[in-house]
């Protein structure tokens, strides 16, 4: 046997690279206080070259490291996804930064360590560079729940996801451990060949693999009874935190089960349509139905995102059921792109409305802000109906997307209870509105001052939910093409 | 011979995994998870896995152990019976529940079959090329990616690390 | 025809233009600009009637597709605008009456610190009703039906400072949602069986299935749910009556006039389906006519005189659902169009007489305001003679024509609850206008002092209103009275295709003399109702409190509405959320601390809770993920 060194093409990774080495840099900066302030600007002119990358390398299909690393559009797709959201919250950060940080580089060079593990996860090819870029996507999100150390419910946060992510990680070591040991290989192109191939029998070994892996990623997407993790570790992270979690890690979770179903899986994954459905199920209607009695805001968004994870799971069962579908795979990207840019945009205006030291965190603290803070009041109006499906915003095309995936793949059961579960939950998203445009004022505004920065933030996803809402088209045919 | 020991110390491993969460002082729980892990690094032994488990037997038994140990006792952790008192009935379902599981991985393994392949580096070639060499050259040719990775995992924890126990910001 | 656009187009500039700046430029330039919009829009919708009217005598209709709006997998959606025969009635009734109640609006909200909110509502839900009635395809129509849903949520609730208002709002939101399932489903229906949700390529694959065909008739009723929502019939209704919250040119125009017929006009868009359902269409012909005969029974008792208008107008539309039900779908717009001048004024009407007296509206508290209110009281007289259906004026032609079409085409029950239900209409308008105009005034005599006839503003637009209840029957007079019907011939085109299934139920031996006797029925029931009224309220006041007492558990009932929103609130509402409340406390509570006053709760108390936090719970988490981890492995190796 013989073993030489693979390729070593470094311009696959490019984004990657780019990505590390500004979070490296950002890090090192920290140390010197006069040059600290240049360091968001670094991040910015990071981000935008990893853009620039992407930009370059679409269309180019590149691989390197022996085909361990890939750089085709699905990846790029998913890694424009992630740095959306990363710069939609770094936008929204700048309070945070100035509260808490005061400067040093950890936070913005953590979340940029955690997008830097979701660009891995989504353009590998091999198993276990996906279990380590959920590792380093992991222990960034940790620190970050627990950030605010003089805090005990951002302590607990971080302890608690720490505590159940390591629990779920070893389901998922177990799950890979499990599939290398009946097809010898980690490699996902190889895994399908060991499936199409039909030589040597598929064993029970094989599946319990694979369902742990879904286990594991599950945890992560938060699908029930996987989710409870969800509203305490929202809960108690700093909001900019909770903002960066709720889009980044899920994207990451379903850009694994998409590349794991698409092709390594492909072959036998009809096997657990079943209980995708159920999980469907389960993960939309809970998280509807719990959403309803919230008070606190950030509680109702952490339900009302296990809601989310529970539409894209219903694609994502329409998927598995009829895997040659392109529909399905172009109707989950698109929900996801559109979910980052509503729910950052909601985390955007709960950020905004917070006061420094008691937490304006109750949906009645939100009573009158329609006419106080207008511009706040209209973004948060929009990214309520879009998160809730109402036309003419881009959730709408997205739910109308996914479940006509469903209904494609003649899961029609599991549609109606979807749109079912889209109707409970206008009730709770709704609610905000109401009491924006409908109640009277209990809290004096008056401490909430113009931000530009982060109204950037808050345009841009407003932007994106309606344009995408009415010219959904252009995206649907790049989604469905890039397969 | 070899069946005899993977059993042997299998148990082992095992029936010190439980103690170490049926263990009421912390120490003792400690003390009990150096044994599980010696023991499985003698299962890799017998697994002509020889690099992994001195490896295992360095970082784990060794440097990781003795700073639970330390942990310990600087914190002065004495005994947790209070808290575990109030959850009695969920210590029940956890029990029953992880007996399940315990269950379906044993039918799994016993009753169905479909275990695996096996792979091409047999212990002749281990005892030929040297189990260190071999894996040195596999993590430098084949996984240097990951192991690039595995290093960025680690500064991203030391970052962790530096930031939950700085004094201040 | 390329220019379709312009329709829409001007209202939302007006929505922009009176949303971002209205504020900044005061109440003059939203004055300007709110109804200007919908003035423009009126104006190109006039140039496009006439060239429909002159360039088409065959009748085509025109389609401009705008872009491709979504082609994923086998779905192939354009959004396209549709002018058709059909389409331009509802756009003349939607930018006309909406015109006239804009310009009216400008006098109703001056001075009101929300004028520019108001009209960029105002603006947004023209916009949106347009969308609606001119989409080409299931899913636009969809985004307007939407659209206007909210708008009606926000308007409603517009005077959000009282609770009752903003809830009333809610409440019409929720309901609409429930109908809105119906309609989403129905699409989902559509897409499956199609492939398409264009309207042109649904109809046309449609239009070769068999009669009865079972997907066709889930995907009615489906539809149909959707209507029942939108247009407040039975047993969705209850939002209706409570929307009377909202400013009242807003009740005109939304909850009377254009929004609340779109369950009409879908059916009537969608009329090839329909007809290819007879279960469907009988459901519709009897949902129509109970509710008809059923909120008319209650609006005789109210004594809110909004709340009379409001159940008056579930009441006529229950009218059009008869109608379109038993396939006469000309009978049915022609109806929506009269009652839309003839209800709009009655709303007017009252707005200008709850103007004039400060907000008052009760009518047990009006009386007399004849003498008072000159223009009001003659514009809302020709309203009253309209609605009741006394010849020669708008209702009775269109009235007449869904009466007889109900004898003639469906079944002589339909056609009794129907004249009945004329009756109970001419009984409660008669009594209101009896109790507001009429007779001793019974307000307090310091509000006398403030009594006034409304500003020009405000009447112009009542006696535009008052000619077309007028006249505006006129164009559809019935060949029986010796008419021409144009309206009918103006319609025939859209029914073109399904003409042979439409007639085929006529009953060809009922003559022309049934009609005239059946007309001179129920004309002399009116009669008889104007009379009695007259009796009672004017010449013995005592009567009406005489009739309560006697039949003291009829009147409480009908006062209460039947008691429906508590049956809805016992039955629905409240077990819903104790459902949820117990999903709730099963998955999370007892998990998550009680988590009403959240982790929070648990940091404030004392310190040995803490501990509690941090130990006992992450333990259960894990069980539940184990426990799932559990079932599906054993689902799988079990299976």
């Amino acid at each position: 046997m013989d073993y030489s060194i693979p390729t070593i093409n470094l311009s696959v990774i490019g984004p990657e690279i780019i990505i590390l080495l500004t979070a490296v840099s950002v890090l090192i900066i920290g140390l010197f206080p006069n040059y600290r302030r240049w360091s968001i600007s670094i991040v910015f002119i990071g981000i935008i070259f990893a853009f620039y990358d992407i930009y370059y390398l679409w269309n180019l299909n590149q691989v390197g490291f022996d085909g361990m690393v890939l750089a085709d559009n699905f990846a790029l797709l998913f890694d424009i996804i992630f740095l959306i959201g990363t710069l939609l919250t770094l936008l929204l950060s700048g309070n945070f930064i100035n509260q808490y940080i005061r400067g040093t580089g950890e936070y913005l060079s953590l979340i940029l360590f955690a997008t830097l593990g979701m660009m891995l996860m989504a353009s590998t090819n091999d198993l276990i560079v996906i279990f380590l870029g959920l590792e380093t996507l992991s222990i960034s999100l940790y620190i970050l729940a627990a950030f605010r150390r003089s805090r005990e419910d951002s302590l607990e946060a971080g302890l608690k996801y720490f505590l159940l992510g390591a629990f779920t990680t070893g389901f998922l070591l177990y799950g890979i451990a499990l599939i290398y040991g009946s097809t010898g290989t980690t490699n996902i192109y190889s895994i399908l060949n060991f499936l199409k191939d039909g030589s040597v029998e598929i064993g029970i070994l094989f599946y319990i693999g694979m369902i742990l892996i879904i286990v594991g990623f599950g945890f992560k997407a938060a699908f029930v009874p996987f989710h409870m993790w969800v509203p305490d570790v929202y809960e108690g992270s700093a909001t900019p935190v909770t903002a960066f979690m709720s889009a980044g890690v899920k994207a990451a979770s379903f850009a694994v089960f998409l590349r794991l179903f698409i092709t390594g899986f492909s072959p036998i994954i009809s096997q657990i349509t079943g209980i995708l459905a159920v999980l469907a199920i389960l993960t939309m209607t809970v998280g509807n139905v719990i959403a309803i009695v919230q008070t606190n805001i950030k509680r109702m968004l952490a339900y009302s995102s296990i809601a989310h994870a529970g539409y894209i799971l219903v694609a994502l069962t329409a998927l598995s059921r009829n895997i040659e579908s392109e529909f399905s795979a172009a109707s989950i990207m698109y929900y996801i792109l559109v979910y980052t840019f509503m729910n950052i945009g909601a985390f955007g205006v709960v950020i905004y409305m917070e006061k420094s030291e008691e937490e304006v965190l109750k949906i009645s603290d939100y009573a009158g802000l329609g006419f106080k803070k207008p511009f706040a009041a209209i973004c948060m109006t929009l990214f309520m109906f879009s998160l809730a499906g109402i036309p003419p915003t881009a959730g709408f095309m997205g739910k109308l997307y996914i479940f006509s995936s469903a209904v494609e793949s003649e899961l029609y059961g599991l549609a109606v209870i979807g749109v079912l579960n889209a109707v409970i939950a206008v009730y709770y998203y709704l609610r905000v509105v109401i009491f924006m445009y409908m109640k009277e004022a209990v809290l004096d505004f008056s401490y909430l001052s113009a931000r530009p920065v982060m109204a950037l933030s808050l345009s841009i996803s407003v932007g994106g939910i309606i344009y995408l809402g009415i010219f959904p088209q252009s995206l649907i045919n790049l989604l469905t093409n890039i397969l | 011979m070899e069946f005899i020991l993977f059993y042997i110390f299998g148990f082992i491993a095992v029936v010190s995994a439980l103690l170490i969460i049926l263990q009421k002082n912390p120490i003792y729980s400690a003390v009990f998870l150096i044994l599980t892990l010696f023991s499985v690094a003698i299962l890799f032994l017998l697994l002509n896995a020889q690099f992994v488990a001195a490896v295992q037997v360095l970082v784990y038994a060794g440097a990781i152990m003795t700073l639970f140990l330390f942990a310990i006792m600087l914190l002065n952790i004495k005994y947790e019976e209070k808290a575990f008192s109030k959850l009695a009935n969920l210590k029940i379902t956890g029990i029953f529940v992880t007996f399940v599981l315990f269950i379906e991985f044993m039918y799994m393994i016993f009753l169905r079959k479909g275990l695996g392949i096996a792979g091409n580096i047999s212990p002749e070639k281990v005892a030929e090329v040297g189990n260190v060499e071999l894996i040195g050259k596999i993590l430098f040719t084949k996984y240097l990616f990951p192991f690039e990775v595995a290093s960025l995992v680690l500064l991203v924890a030391m970052v962790g690390v530096i930031v939950l126990a700085k004094k201040k910001f | 025809m390329t220019y379709l656009w312009l329709i829409p187009v001007f209202t939302l500039i007006g929505v922009v233009l009176n949303g971002l700046l209205g504020k900044k430029f005061g109440d003059k330039f939203v004055s300007w600009v709110g109804p200007g919009a919908v003035g423009l829009s009126f104006l190109i919708s006039c140039i496009f009637l006439f060239k429909l009217v002159f360039d088409s005598p065959t009748g085509d209709s025109y389609i401009q597709k705008l872009f491709v709006w979504i082609a994923a997998g086998n779905l192939v959606v354009e959004a396209g605008l549709i002018l058709d025969h059909l389409s331009v009635v509802m756009i003349m009734v939607v930018t006309g009456v909406g015109f006239v109640i804009h310009v009216y609006s400008v006098g109703y909200m001056h001075k009101d610190p929300g004028y520019a909110r108001y009209f960029t509502y105002l603006n947004l839900f023209i916009f949106s009703m347009l969308i609606l009635v001119m989409a080409d395809s299931f899913l636009l129509m969809f985004v307007g039906w939407e659209g206007v849903g909210l708008c009606s949520y926000l308007l409603i609730g517009f005077w959000y400072e009282d609770k009752k208002n903003a809830d009333a709002g809610k409440k019409a939101f929720i309901v609409n949602r429930i109908g809105d399932f119906g309609f989403l489903i129905g699409l989902f229906f559509i897409f499956i069986e199609f492939a398409s949700l264009d309207f042109e390529s649904v109809f046309s694959m449609a239009s070769s299935r068999q009669i009865g065909d079972p997907v066709i008739v889930a995907i009615t009723l489906l539809l149909f749910i959707g209507a029942v929502g939108k247009s407040a019939q039975i047993p969705l209704y209850v939002w209706l009556p409570d929307a009377m919250q909202g400013p009242t040119p807003v009740s005109a125009l939304i909850h009377a006039a254009t929004m609340v017929t779109a369950g009409v006009y879908m059916i009537v868009r969608c009329h090839v389906l329909y007809l290819l359902a007879p279960l469907t269409m009988s459901i519709v012909a009897v949902v129509g006519v109970v509710t008809a005969v059923y909120s008319a029974s209650i609006g005789t008792v109210q004594n809110d005189i909004k709340r009379v208008l409001a159940y008056s107008t579930i009441s006529q539309i229950g009218y059009m659902f008869l109608a379109v039900g038993v396939g006469a779908f000309t009978a049915g717009m022609f109806h929506l169009m009269t009652h839309a001048f003839f209800k709009g004024l009655l709303f007017l009407g009252a707005g200008s007489v709850i103007h004039s007296l400060s907000g008052e509206m009760d009518m047990r508290f009006m009386g007399g305001l004849k003498k008072y209110i000159p223009i009001t009281f003659w514009t809302f007289l020709i309203a009253v003679l309209a609605i009741t259906g006394i010849p020669g004026f708008s209702g009775f032609f269109s009235k007449d024509e869904i009466l007889w079409n109900a004898f003639d085409k469906g079944n002589p029950i339909l056609w009794v609850i129907g004249v009945f239900t004329a009756g109970l209409t001419a009984f409660y308008m008669f009594r209101l206008f009896y109790l507001t105009f009429l007779g001793e005034s019974r307000f307090q005599s310091e509000k006398e002092l403030h009594i006034h006839e409304s500003p020009k503003i405000m009447t112009i637009p009542l006696i535009i209103l008052g000619f077309f209840s007028l006249f505006g029957g006129y164009i559809g007079v019935s060949h029986s009275l010796g008419g021409e019907n144009h309206f009918k011939k103006f319609m025939e085109p859209v029914f073109r295709n399904s003409e042979i299934i439409a007639n085929s139920t006529s009953n060809a031996e009922n003559s022309l003399g049934l009609e005239y006797l059946l007309m001179i029925i129920s004309i002399i029931i009116v009669l008889i109702v104007l009379i009695i009224v007259h009796q009672i309220y004017l010449k013995r006041p005592d009567i009406a409190s005489t009739l309560a007492k006697r039949f003291s558990l009829a009147y409480r009932v009908l006062l209460n509405k039947y008691y429906i929103d508590e049956i809805y609130h016992t039955f629905i509402v409240n077990p819903f959320i104790k459902i949820s409340d117990i999903f709730w406390k099963i998955f999370d509570v007892k998990i998550v601390d009680g988590a009403v006053n959240g982790t929070a709760n648990v940091i404030q108390s004392a310190g040995d809770k803490l501990r509690k936090v941090q130990t006992g719970y992450v333990q259960e988490y894990a069980l539940s993920l184990i426990l799932g981890a559990v079932i599906i492995i054993g689902y799988f190796i079990f299976r």
